[in-house]
């Protein structure tokens, strides 16, 4: 017998059940005393069988079901690799909150709250004929009013108001009504919406009859300079 | 598991009387002869002499003049030696046993043998593991077959299997001890 003839065989199992006899049995002992793979193999397997004849004779300990056989897909948002850094980036966003955000804001609308004097930048013909720049100094991530006419000659249903930025870019639009455009407008800009620099506002009418994406004539343009109080 | 490998160098050495390579041969074939004799015979100290007495009549034979020609053939000549030396037991015990049949019958050993003594604690642990592991039919088979030593094929009929499925689950089970036990012993040995 060679070792593949044994392994073939299941020759090592069968002399550990005591099932071979006679021819095979001394066969497979002449092998197994020169084969030393078929001894470990025999040696690993009395030891097992001998060491089970004793825990077999042993009560079998009940033991509550083990938890890692029920693993769910979810399990591994208990992982500490996953949980520690979770917990630590809650932390740091909590962290931010407290400390940066929630005073900032709470600055924020204490100074909406806070009663103030507003002074309108009055647009009113400003640089229509050659009169000096009006300029406002305006408050960085505040705002500021900015208090202007529309000629109402008439003839128009409705009026669109335009802000452009100093690089030609529009800022801000908005479509006012003829009952609007009686009073003297007064705009709240905020200071983040505009750009440091020369801006202007133009006022265009949209003519009586006229559809909604009509062609629009230009009533007056008022220019004013913006500088960012920082 | 240790593969060795008996070459002219291996026998030389027995037969210089090298101490480590002479501990060696007996340490190795001391547990195959316990493991061939368990079955033939009764007694613990009929073993012990047969084993004995074939290291004994090998070791004469290798160191003697022209003793052993092919050290690859070691192991066969050791068994050879033994399957002598054991026929002889029968001779003798046969003889002296015949009329004590009934009384050698209550002094069969069953306290746990030599083998079963070496079993540590870690073995068992081992084994536990691998049998906690298997379903209650599986155990069911084992424990009867090992344990209570009853017939196989009865056994194998009252569960619904086949000799072949004991025989693949003894070697299944085998199979998981010695990876398992070579793993514990890796680890130990690098830790």
């Amino acid at each position: 017998m060679n070792h593949q003839d044994a392994v073939q065989e299941m020759a090592v199992e069968r002399y550990l059940l005591g099932e071979l006899t006679g021819a095979s049995l001394d066969n497979f002992e002449e092998h197994l005393f020169e084969c030393s793979e078929c001894t470990a193999d025999v040696k690993s397997g009395a030891t097992f069988i001998d060491a089970a004849r004793t825990e077999l004779g042993i009560p079998r300990r009940v033991t509550a079901p083990r938890v890692e056989s029920a693993r769910r897909w979810t399990s591994w948002f208990t992982s500490p690799w996953i949980l520690g850094p979770a917990l630590a980036a809650c932390l740091l966003v909590l962290s931010f909150q407290t400390f940066v955000l929630q005073p900032r804001m709470k600055l924020e609308v204490a100074r909406v709250q806070t009663p103030t004097v507003l002074n309108p930048l009055v647009l009113a013909n400003a640089g229509a004929r050659g009169d000096s720049m009006p300029e406002i100094i305006a408050p960085e991530h505040g705002s500021f009013v900015i208090s202007l006419d529309v000629p109402t000659t008439g003839g128009f249903s409705s009026y669109q108001c335009s802000l452009y930025a100093p690089d030609g870019s529009l800022v801000w639009q908005t479509t006012i009504s003829p009952e609007q455009a009686r009073d003297a407008l007064l705009i709240n800009v905020p200071t983040d919406k505009t750009k440091e620099g020369l801006n202007t506002f133009l006022i265009q009418g949209l003519p009586t009859g006229g559809s909604s994406s009509g062609t629009l004539e230009d009533l007056a343009r008022y220019r004013f300079r913006v500088k960012i109080q920082k | 598991m240790n593969f060795v490998t008996f070459d002219a160098s291996y026998v030389n050495k027995l037969r210089a009387g090298d101490a480590p390579t002479e501990q060696h041969f007996v340490t190795y074939f001391s547990e195959l002869i316990l493991l061939k004799l368990r079955p033939r015979l009764r007694r613990p100290e009929q073993i012990e002499d047969v084993k004995q007495e074939t290291f004994s009549r090998a070791l004469s034979l290798i160191r003697s003049d022209g003793g052993l020609r092919h050290a690859e053939r070691l192991g066969p000549l050791v068994n050879s030696i033994c399957n002598n030396v054991l026929m002889e037991q029968y001779r003798t015990s046969s003889r002296v046993e015949a009329l004590e049949d009934e009384i050698a019958e209550r002094l069969v050993e069953t306290r746990p043998n030599a083998l079963n003594m070496v079993i540590s604690n870690d073995t068992r642990d081992l084994v536990r593991h691998i049998l906690d592991d298997l379903n209650e039919r599986d155990r069911s088979l084992l424990r009867a077959v090992f344990l209570e030593e009853r017939d196989k094929d009865e056994v194998c009929t009252e569960l619904g299997v086949d000799r072949d499925y004991l025989r693949v689950l003894l070697h299944r089970a085998k199979g998981s001890f010695r990876a398992m036990y070579s793993k514990r012993a890796d680890d130990r040995k690098y830790h």
